[in-house]
């Protein structure tokens, strides 16, 4: 047996082999290769029952200074060599300090291939030595713990992606079903033959509608609320009230907008039901998204402009206007823009406020345009949508045929891509926007 | 001017001199004084030369006193206006509350049986004797919200963890985009999703008669309120201070144990209101519901079954009604639930972030 000291390994090589040596000094190995072949088998992770080397144990291969083998070899190893798992890892490992061996296996390798060359010499009482490195090399608890947090990041990450993946699927999927019908005369033309045949710009333009006056009605409110809750509200049991009650204003369900918006501007304001009523409507429901996104964006500006701006006798207001929005503007802006995109897209707010299932609308002329007035109720492209795909039956086979009609799954495809399509170019518009705004930012 | 290039001058000739020394300490507490612009360090060393006799002032006060109300004027208005729109958010959610109220109102206090409007599910608001029970309609709602809740919740986190613990800040920019991107898909085309894609995947996969029931729903559902579960708690996990993981992370822990034992632990309240506002998010939903469940009143017994819940019942039937009849109120009284519902949720999920700002100043 070899000489055991705790982890640390001593193996003989004698002048005096002793046939089938075990390593020990009274029966030493008869050359240093043998030793490395024995501590292949002794050591080596792959063996079964194998005394695995871990972190600090230490081999020495040592030759026995003389006949009686009374030496114990020299104090200082004449060889040094490495191994650690966390060191380079590299196929060029020499097993120096700097380059160790990666594991045991590479480690014999090498020394075997050193051997052969001859370049591992030892004279009597010389002494090679195997390092395993502890230092940053991984003990079995950290092991566990580093395969645990593998685990975690990658299940994780599949989470994650189980939210991009459909995401991604869906929108190629609709474009897939919809690409058929995907044209500029598809936009640009009116839906007729009972919906069947034709395109979405009626709704369409409906939506622009909905979606301008909404802003213009929101957006002022909107900005001039966040600039009272970022510059003027002071900490007080008012403010909290006010922060409340814009939480609560996003978090009421549309349906319920949709239902103030009836009994507020529908009936209580005389505006019947019409494309002002429902831009109203959702000009409450979008409200507290330009709040909140004005509040960050004047956040963002610096206590020290103000202060600065102040102490050269600006008042209050001169301040907001000259430095605040001048400098989160298009913070303002990007939100404002968010807004855009989430009042196109909303139905149930205006489902029984003044979208309308069908209207005749010309192909040309100045009607084509401006279809609907103030009072008017109107098509909309959320809606429409709504309507292809509950009440509108399909053409018969004859009309297809015909060219007449267009079969009604492309066109309810068509009209939900051209929706997401919207949606999704504004929002990337805003996304942009703050992307570019970030680059920008001096501060 | 002048006066400002000769004292730089003197100051620049005796730097650190005593009396510099002393009178620039209070300028130097102010942050902007780490780079002094010229014209600042003028002012700040004015003190240091004797001022010059002060020109005289214009003997009438009056056109000046004119003058500054002429400013001042318009500043008010400005500023009453912007305290107005501030205000405002309060008087839209009492209008809210307001008008839904004043059209359910009548039925409410007269006409409405209460008990059997929460204890019976027998909704038949056309017939000749009317029957208004709304149990189906809540066990619609809530055997969806909570299937959606089940998917979305740890869907959700996860990914907030993901997206703010362990990934590289570009991925981090990209997945962020792509949460974004789902939470701006309108509800309507969610529900054309539910209805035209999801329908036949459930028929094929469960052998389900109909494709649009609860477990629809709830994909459906899980997938539009995951972005407010994962923004809100992402916000929660960032807003730990760094000096938790640096300890964390000096005392040996690996990530995953970084937010399993510190961050959880110190963000549990901000991740139980991004949970709250995903739950409302999922029972305030209306047009995906309504094409995704089936839409079929009764106390469902599996997730196979079609529901109906109490936001498309409203969607469904506003459009039927008459106004003003009782048909007509009891869908505003659903709406006063609704509403209710909505704000205990938000008050709850504020209260419970409101409830961590308190305890950590203290």
């Amino acid at each position: 047996m070899p000489d055991t000291q705790g982890n640390h390994f001593r193996y003989y090589v004698g002048p005096r082999a002793a046939g089938a040596g075990d390593g020990s000094a009274t029966a030493a190995f008869d050359s240093v290769g043998t030793v490395i072949e024995h501590i292949a088998h002794t050591h080596a992770r792959s063996q079964p029952g194998a005394t695995k080397l871990r972190g600090h144990d230490r081999v020495d291969i040592c030759r026995l200074a003389d006949r009686a083998g009374n030496s114990r070899g020299a104090a200082r190893p004449r060889y040094r060599f490495y191994v650690d798992p966390l060191g380079s890892g590299l196929a060029r490992a020499t097993g120096t300090a700097k380059l160790p061996w990666p594991d045991l296996e590479t480690a014999v390798a090498g020394l075997e291939q050193l051997d052969r060359r001859g370049a591992i010499p030892l004279d009597p009482g010389e002494c090679l030595s195997l390092h395993v490195r502890e230092v940053f090399s991984a003990t079995p608890v950290d092991r566990a713990k580093r395969r645990r947090e593998t685990i975690a990041r990658y299940v994780l990450l599949c989470v994650t992606l189980t939210m991009v993946v459909p995401l991604v699927l869906i929108l190629t999927h609709l474009v897939a079903k919809a690409w058929p019908v995907l044209s500029p005369s598809f936009i640009f033309e009116n839906p007729h033959n009972n919906m069947s045949a034709g395109g979405v710009w009626a709704p369409l333009v409906g939506t622009f509608y909905l979606v301008f006056i909404s802003l213009l009605a929101a957006a002022p409110i909107g900005v001039l609320a966040g600039v009272y809750l970022n510059e003027y509200a002071g900490d007080n049991w008012f403010t909290r009230i006010v922060n409340l009650a814009v939480l609560n204003l996003a978090g009421v369900p549309s349906i319920v907008h949709a239902l103030f918006g009836v009994g507020a501007f529908v009936m209580f304001a005389g505006m019947g039901y019409s494309v002002l009523a429902a831009a109203c409507t959702l000009a409450i429901m979008t409200l507290p998204v330009i709040i909140s996104s004005t509040r960050e964006a004047l956040a963002s500006v610096p206590m020290t402009f103000r202060e600065a701006c102040w102490n050269m006798g600006a008042s209050r207001w001169q301040t907001i206007r000259t430095i605040v929005l001048p400098n989160s503007i298009s913070g303002i802006l990007t939100g404002v823009i968010l807004q855009v995109s989430r009042a196109a897209g909303e139905t149930a707010p205006i489902l029984f406020t003044g979208a309308a299932y069908f209207m005749n609308v010309p192909n040309r002329g100045l009607r084509y345009f401006l279809p609907y007035s103030l009072n008017d109720s109107f098509m909309a492209l959320s809606y429409h949508l709504h309507v292809m795909l509950t009440q509108v039956k399909g053409a018969s086979s004859e009309q297809i045929a015909r060219g007449e009609a267009i079969p009604l799954e492309h066109l309810q495809y068509g009209t939900a891509v051209v929706l997401i399509g919207l949606v999704l170019v504004v929002n990337s518009f805003s996304i942009g926007l703050r992307m570019f705004l970030r680059t920008r930012k001096k501060w | 001017m002048s006066s400002g290039k000769l004292e730089s001058s003197v100051t620049s000739s005796r730097p650190g001199g005593p009396a510099r020394a002393n009178l620039g300490e209070p300028h130097g507490a102010l942050p902007q004084q780490a780079s002094p612009s010229p014209p600042m360090a003028t002012t700040s060393n004015i003190p240091l030369v004797p001022a010059p006799p002060a020109a005289p002032l214009p003997a009438s006060p009056r056109p000046r006193r004119r003058l500054q109300w002429m400013h001042r004027l318009p500043e008010l208005l400005i500023e009453s206006l912007i305290r107005l729109c501030g205000w405002s958010a309060i008087l839209f959610v009492f209008g809210i509350f307001f008008f839904v109220f004043r059209e359910g109102a009548p039925f409410l206090f007269g006409g409405l049986d209460l008990k059997e409007f929460f204890t019976t599910s027998n909704w038949n608001p056309v017939s000749d004797t009317p029957h208004y029970g709304i149990l189906g309609l809540l066990a619609g709602t809530l055997s969806v919200t909570v299937l959606s809740m089940v998917i979305a919740v740890p869907l959700g986190l996860g990914a907030a963890v993901y997206v703010s613990e362990f990934s590289t800040p570009k991925l981090r920019e990209f997945l962020k985009i792509a949460i974004e991107m789902l939470a701006a898909i309108p509800s309507i085309v969610w529900g054309f999703i539910a209805y035209m894609i999801l329908n036949p995947i459930i028929i094929e996969v469960t052998g389900a008669p109909v494709g649009v029931n609860i477990l629809n729903a709830g994909i459906i559902l899980a997938l539009m309120s995951v972005p407010v579960i994962v923004s809100v708690g992402e916000d929660a996990l960032k807003a730990v201070p760094d000096g938790y993981r640096e300890a964390a992370l000096a005392l040996g822990a690996s990530r995953w144990e970084i937010v399993y034992r510190v961050l959880f632990p110190a963000a549990k309240n901000g991740l139980l209101a991004a949970v709250l506002l995903g739950v409302g998010r999922a029972i305030g939903e209306t047009m995906a519901v309504l094409m995704a469940t089936g839409h079929a009143n009764q106390i469902p017994h599996s997730v196979l079954d079609r529901v109906q819940t109490l936001t498309a019942t409203i969607a469904a039937e506003l459009g039927e009604t008459v106004q003003g009849d009782d048909h007509y109120r009891v869908l505003f009284v659903i709406g006063i639930l609704l509403f209710a519902i909505a704000f205990i949720v938000n008050l709850t999920a504020d209260l419970v972030v409101k409830g961590i700002r308190g305890k950590q100043n203290a």
